[in-house]
């Protein structure tokens, strides 16, 4: 091997570390000064041999409806047209409240907006749609998924930066932070 | 006093050459003997020599079993030994990981995983360019490109980011890609183009709906098959890259054909027409947006793969058969894409008539361009296609039974004439088949 593709050998290794490191930032970085949302989930307990045992988490912002979709009492308001595939921004500023409405838009929402999720559409049937946020896995010790599965209340703590990406910050089991 | 190092950096393509050498060598004896064996028998016919005597001209002048051939052989098991034994280190460095989760905290994972990867690649380049063990330290390699991937999916695990996520692949590509290059790994490149395949289908799967995703996602295939393709094309233009044209290029012509094939069924097609989807259906801006992109890629790729188009010294039609034929499958493509036509009849009637071409061109090309290879994959389709068609026709015509006798006879007669015309192909190429 010639010195210049030996130098060019050492290029590419360090950029695949640089690569997983800045991974690695990206998403603590996320954690570190996001802002936290709590969402709540209803778990489904998948394993996977090569991922290992993770629970499968549906929020209650997974399945999103036009106003006429009686959704208890949240409503959710798609602005515009959504299509399978479209990028979506849910703002999540009242969330905490018992009656609230969320806005769900294409585009990246105004700067009143002070907090809300990006997520992509992954189907729409008539006036629903349901959404990913990229953080629908949690990766538990094996044997754990179950328990996790069969808890009465569950609900996932996220942390959001200022783009709207989410990364999973707790797990709260019946209002504890889960440990493994 | 400061000894010489062994010269290995040239240890692979010294490696390349002796093979090729050997191939040529091969080649050679068979034809010779073959030569000698119609020398004899014309000699014998004429009386010029007995039974016997040509009998025992034709064992003395046998070659023995040829130690090169033997060599070549052998270097194939070690490169299968060595993959396997990449792989399955690979794997189980996975499974362990996943598996004892609980029992590794967070950073030690990190470290374990990136040291690990960082090892493998030192112990695949000491393998290959400085102890002179090019197909084993090849093989690491492979390992290595293959654990970077897998760092890709468990630090996405470590802060529960979604793992069915396509942008995942996206990176793993664009990390082993480079790799692929610079190692000159042909092993490295088929991975490459896998994750590329896979990345762009799981891709184009999540812009779509769930009721037309199945047909959308076949119809990227055809997109991808052409972009790889043409890619592979573009290898072609440079002596230095030439190595790594054969994986593209037969990868993007098998998926071209193959979803081509696939579209032909007027089943296949109709699905898409009754589906109560339709009646909503639109194409979301990212699948369109994925498709254009793949199809700028192919597009580029031919335009630098034609750029010396007015100097080659070939016949203009036979120069623009290749892109055409190309360009021709992305138009399909769109058509299947964007739903240009309502009723199925257009598409099965497109994609009959495209089929046609692409199994007739890559015959041509590969005899004009001595690929054996392409006359293979032509032969093997104009085949399955002729089958297909009688099938469609004749079984209600005559009934099972009767069709699958006439079908049976057919067939053993074009495999005949196939033989025999790839037989006249072989020798045009300056090539003899063996037959032991």
């Amino acid at each position: 091997m010639s010195s210049k593709l030996k130098r060019l050998f050492i290029l590419v290794i360090a950029i695949q570390i640089v690569f997983l490191l800045g991974l690695v930032g990206y998403r603590e970085t996320i954690l570190a000064g996001g802002r936290t949302a709590i969402l709540q989930t209803v778990p489904v307990d998948p394993r996977d041999l090569f991922k290992g045992e993770y629970v499968n988490l549906r929020y209650e912002i997974s399945t999103l409806g036009s106003p006429q979709v009686n959704q208890d009492s949240k409503k959710f308001q798609l602005l515009g047209d959504i299509i399978e595939g479209d990028t979506v921004y849910v703002a999540l500023s009242n969330i905490d409240g018992d009656e609230y409405s969320l806005d769900v838009q294409t585009g990246e929402p105004s700067a009143r907006t002070d907090l809300f999720i990006k997520g992509q559409v992954a189907t729409r049937n008539n006036d629903v749609i349901t959404v990913d946020y990229g953080v629908e896995q949690y990766f538990v010790p094996e044997g754990s998924g179950l328990k996790i599965e069969q808890a009465d209340e569950l609900e996932v703590r996220v942390k959001i930066n200022r783009s709207g990406t989410a990364a999973i910050d707790a797990l709260i089991v019946e209002g504890e932070d889960w440990e493994p | 006093m400061k000894s010489e190092p062994p010269n290995y950096d040239s240890a692979q393509n010294d490696d390349q050459i002796s093979q090729r050498s050997e191939i040529i060598s091969t080649v050679h004896t068979d034809s010779r003997q073959s030569w000698l064996k119609g020398r004899i028998n014309l000699w014998r016919e004429s009386g010029l020599i007995s039974d016997e005597q040509s009998e025992s001209i034709i064992n003395f002048e046998a070659a023995p079993e040829d130690p090169i051939r033997l060599g070549v052989r052998f270097s194939r098991l070690i490169v299968v030994l060595s993959t396997l034994g990449a792989i399955l280190i690979g794997s189980g460095v996975i499974s362990f990981v996943a598996a004892n989760w609980q029992g590794i905290p967070a950073i030690a994972k990190l470290v374990f995983l990136i040291v690990g990867q960082t090892a493998t690649y030192l112990v695949a380049y000491q393998f290959q360019f400085v102890r002179g063990y090019p197909r084993v330290g090849g093989a690491i390699m492979f390992a290595g490109a293959a654990w970077f991937g897998a760092n890709v999916f468990l630090v996405a695990q470590i802060y529960h980011l979604s793992t069915d996520n396509p942008d995942l692949l996206t990176w793993w590509f664009i990390g082993v890609l480079p790799l692929a290059y610079i190692a000159r790994s042909k092993a490295i490149t088929v991975m490459a183009v896998g994750i590329f395949v896979v990345g762009i289908s799981w891709k184009a799967a999540s812009q779509t709906d769930d009721a037309v995703s199945g047909l959308l996602v076949t119809s990227i295939l055809l997109f991808v098959g052409a972009a790889i393709y043409s890619v592979g094309l573009a290898h072609m233009q440079r002596a230095s890259t030439k190595f790594f044209a054969a994986p593209y290029m037969v990868g993007g012509a098998l998926l071209a054909i193959i979803v081509t094939y696939m579209f032909t069924f007027a089943g296949f097609v109709n699905d898409y027409e009754r589906n109560s989807a339709l009646e909503n259906f639109e194409v979301s801006s990212g699948y369109i947006a994925l498709a254009a992109v793949v199809s700028a890629i192919t597009i580029v790729s031919l335009m630098v793969a034609n750029w010396k188009l007015g100097r080659s010294e070939k016949r203009l039609s036979f120069r623009l058969a290749e892109p055409a034929i190309i360009i021709l499958t992305i138009i399909g493509g769109w058509f299947m894409a964007i739903h240009m036509f309502e009723s199925a009849a257009p598409y099965v009637i497109l994609f009959n008539l495209l089929l046609v071409i692409q199994i007739f061109g890559i015959i041509g090309l590969g005899v004009i361009n001595k690929r054996e290879a392409f006359v293979n994959i032509g032969i093997v389709f104009f085949v399955i296609d002729l089958s297909t068609r009688y099938i469609e026709l004749t079984v209600d015509m005559l009934g099972t039974s009767l069709a699958f006798i006439i079908g049976g006879l057919l067939l053993l007669g074009v495999g005949y004439s196939m033989e025999r015309a790839r037989r006249r192909l072989l020798r045009q190429f300056g090539m003899m088949e063996t037959t032991h």
